[in-house]
């Protein structure tokens, strides 16, 4: 069975289908009134967490142990008084790894990341990212400062990344005690030194679960890979990419040279260019990209939020993405053809899928 | 006892429930005593800019605030503040 978590403006749907992940079954929707800016299946015990947002009621962040009947909102979240921030989104949750019980990551806005060690009942802003010695060089951009990006490597149980938009990537060796910035080789050229140390727009991150050193980023400037856990990255786009700008990324979970991305024309509009949903895939790691949209709408103008685009484990795995017009698209094959599997939907934040026993 | 009514998404908050029966002092009293205090009010405790709160149908602007004093039977309304059109 697989399900596909999506967080819209106006709450959490989720489809249910078998493995041939053809006829899609609607659950939902749950948390009516919330923005679900992404909500995540923890695989070690099923439960869901979500991270929501009101413009009335403020950034939280619920969990449920029922597959979404019944759900509990967070501990009051807060920042440290002496930061002088206060919180203002919630974006990504990320479970802990399999022998991290009860250990969840949660990232936010203004750059902030929370660690909870009690199954997301309470959680704790992780100080080190709080008062980061470059922090007064982050510089919010048009999505805020948010820290969209939680990577933990699956091999190296002390090593993790995050990515914080207007800032860039950091990685930590201590289980995030301590942060590196981890941008050099990418670009940001809205700055007056275009490869600063910090400051890059870092739109999405993941660490290939095969390969863990070899890190993909969507970036505000182009599209990357690092091949040395984020200590120089090559920009990848200009061979086959329409545009480098773009914010979702996928990954083939077992060919670490195989990546997808969505772009758009570019920050001044953001819609995908040439009048089509266009995912592209590059098979060879960046050197060049060819379309791989087969079934997916044309003409179109739409765009793929930072989070709207997923990957399964399953073999073939499959794709996902979510559009901010309310469709849901999925590809059974690795991305040789899509079906739609929702449409009409409010405007699509997230998409997780993962596929349950 | 004054009276609190909350709208639809914090009385979902709440565990379903949208009116409650509090004995206190101040509307800042009967406010903290809800369920959904951190929904209401943010991380440094000042009540969230969006949130409006009336007394017996008077805006608690318009009173002395979170500091209203209570007589024990006012009804005390919680709103979220008209914002149709928006992007959402």
């Amino acid at each position: 069975m697989v399900r596909i978590l999506v967080g819209t403006r106006k709450g959490l749907f989720i489809f249910v289908a078998g493995d041939e992940r053809r006829d899609w079954t609607l659950e939902g929707p749950h948390l009516v009134g919330w923005e679900v800016f992404h909500a995540v299946l923890d695989p070690r015990d099923g439960s869901i967490h979500a991270a929501t947002n009101s413009p009335v009621y403020g950034a939280t962040v619920h969990r449920s142990t029922d597959l979404g009947v019944s759900w509990t909102r967070a501990e009051e979240l807060g920042l440290p008084e002496e930061s002088g921030l206060t919180l203002e989104k919630t974006w990504h949750v990320e479970p802990g790894r399999e022998d991290e019980n009860g250990r969840l990551w949660l990232g936010g806005a203004p750059g902030v990341l929370f660690r909870s060690d009690d199954g997301g009942t309470s959680w704790e802003a992780v100080e080190s990212l709080v008062s980061h010695e470059t922090r007064d060089r982050w510089h919010p951009g048009a999505g805020g400062m948010c820290c969209h990006s939680i990577q933990l490597d699956p091999l190296s149980p002390e090593r993790m990344y995050v990515g914080i938009s207007a800032a860039g990537v950091f990685r930590s060796e201590d289980g995030g005690g301590s942060w590196t910035p981890a941008n050099q080789g990418t670009a940001a050229d809205f700055l007056p030194d275009p490869f600063p140390p910090v400051g890059q727009c870092v739109h999405k991150l993941l660490v290939h679960p095969q390969q863990p050193e070899r890190l993909w980023q969507q970036n505000h400037c182009g599209v990357y890979r690092s091949d040395d856990r984020g200590e120089q990255w090559q920009r990848l786009e200009g061979n086959g990419l329409p545009s480098g700008f773009g914010f979702p990324l996928a990954l083939d979970p077992r060919e670490p040279d195989t990546a997808f991305v969505v772009p758009e024309v570019g920050a001044e509009n953001r819609v995908t260019p040439d009048g089509r949903l266009g995912v592209y895939r590059t098979r060879d790691a960046g050197a060049s990209w060819e379309l791989a949209s087969n079934g997916l709408p044309e003409p179109a103008w739409v765009a793929v939020m930072r989070e709207g685009f997923s990957f399964d484990r399953l073999d073939p795995f499959g794709v996902y993405l979510g559009t901010q017009s309310g469709s849901v698209f999925v590809s059974a094959d690795g991305g040789e053809s899509w079906s739609e599997a929702a449409s009409q939907l409010p405007p699509i934040l997230s998409v997780e899928a993962v596929a349950w026993p | 006892m004054a009276v609190v009514l909350l709208p639809s998404l914090l009385a979902t908050e709440a565990g379903g429930q949208q009116r409650f029966e509090l004995d206190a002092g101040t509307v800042a009293e009967a406010l903290r005593a809800l369920p959904i205090v951190d929904l209401i009010f943010d991380e440094r405790g000042e009540l969230r800019p969006l949130v409006n709160v009336y007394v017996d149908g008077v805006d608690l602007r318009d009173r002395d605030g979170l500091e209203t004093a209570l007589a024990g039977s006012e009804e005390i309304r919680l709103v979220g503040a008209v914002a149709g059109g928006g992007t959402n």
